[in-house]
């Protein structure tokens, strides 16, 4: 199972997605709340070079925003 | 497989003609990126009709469950047209994930995306300080200074949606500001909130993320700076016809001109409703009406033939 995590905040509809995406797909992932959680949002800022959520980190690739096709590759999903 | 009907978009207007498109046992297909339509990013609609309040993340559902409930049509998410051709009889339909789908009969309910300002800054900050999805990165911007580019609803909602977490807020509306009196006044209400009138927005400027914000005051014309974090721009939507320019015709904004009794295109074989067409009121309600309207009327035309 590769490492997922998500930086997310509280309102974001397409972390929900994303998460939604998971779910349904059955991957497990950890998610950071980056409205609350300074650190991880440095960490996110780092990562992706920019400063908008959602961020998902797929064994190191980043994503920004909600691109289903990517997501879906780069866990190895038939979609 | 050749299809009778393709809908592309699955938005209200979308979903909708999907649901009666499969009732009337249209040999349907129905593709598109997700669920919702623009909808999808607002944390409360309260016009859906039937729905005293519903975020738009949950009226994308409801509409995906109520596709998803007819038996008779077939779905593709995750993917969007690319191109049309026109093969006399039938079309061929190119995705961007190399599909190619044939249809009959076409209806466009692919909605519109958000314009951007065109000004310096605008790309090189995108991420980093300029956003598109308040109700996504307010959180982020909690104590700091912004500014909301528009003056219509989406500003609106967007100036709402910052309110919580935002110290300053400036809406910035091009002339005056429009959209519902009932957000306006809640806007207008709030102390944290200034709004500035005939601001033409002229740079985004920053180091390694945004500073100011430069604009020209075409009452007096004079260019004018603001010191803030952040700038939401909310300045209206463009269709996304792009894909089937050059088979219809398109008014001046690139909407798809159709018939306003049938949903009709200029093309006999092609129909249109919602955003990316040339209605009037762009509104979910609207959308879903039409694009049964356009239902209908192909629905008559095929038992004809």
């Amino acid at each position: 199972m590769p490492k997922v995590m998500i930086y997310s905040t509280p309102t974001c509809v397409y972390c929900k997605m994303a998460k939604q995406l998971f779910d349904a797909n059955g991957v497990k992932y950890e998610e950071l709340n980056v409205a609350e959680d300074e650190k991880a949002y440095e960490e996110m800022k780092r990562k992706s070079r920019q400063s908008g959520v959602p961020v998902i980190d797929i064994d190191g690739e980043i994503f920004v925003g909600f691109d289903r096709r990517g997501l879906l590759s780069a866990l190895k999903i038939p979609g | 497989m050749q299809y009778d009907l393709v809908i592309v978009g699955g938005g209200p207007g979308g979903v909708a003609a999907g649901v009666y498109a499969a009732r009337k046992k249209i040999k349907t297909l129905l593709i598109t990126e997700d669920f919702g339509g623009q909808s999808l990013v607002s944390a409360d609609v309260q016009n859906w009709i039937g729905m005293k309040s519903v975020s738009g993340f949950d009226l994308g559902r409801m509409l995906e469950e109520h596709l998803r409930a007819q038996e008779d049509i077939d779905i593709e998410v995750g993917d969007r047209v690319k191109e049309v051709k026109d093969q006399g009889e039938a079309f061929a339909v190119h995705t961007e994930r190399g599909k190619t789908l044939e249809t009959k009969y076409l209806l466009v309910v692919s909605g519109s995306r958000r314009r951007k300002l065109g000004v310096p800054g605008e790309i090189e900050y995108n991420g980093n300080g300029v956003a598109y999805c308040s109700i996504c990165d307010a959180p982020l911007f909690k104590g700091k200074t912004v500014a909301v580019v528009g003056g219509g609803n989406a500003g609106l909602e967007a100036v709402v949606d910052l309110l919580p977490y935002a110290s300053r807020i400036f809406l910035l509306a091009s002339s005056t500001v429009k959209g519902d009196p009932i957000t306006q006044a809640k806007v207008k209400a709030d102390p944290k909130v200034e709004i500035i009138t005939r601001a033409k927005t002229q740079e985004i400027i920053g180091g390694e993320s945004v500073t100011g914000l430069r604009y020209l005051d075409t009452e007096a014309n004079i260019e004018k700076k603001i010191e803030l974090q952040g700038v939401f721009v909310e300045i209206g939507a463009e269709p996304n016809s792009e894909f089937i320019k050059g088979l219809v015709e398109l008014n001046e904004r690139g909407e798809i001109t159709v018939d306003h009794k049938t949903q009709q295109s200029s093309h006999p074989r092609i129909w249109a409703a919602g955003d990316v067409s040339d209605v009037l009121y762009k509104q979910n309600n609207i959308s879903a009406g039409d694009a049964i309207k356009a239902v209908l009327d192909l629905y008559k035309k095929i038992s004809k033939t």
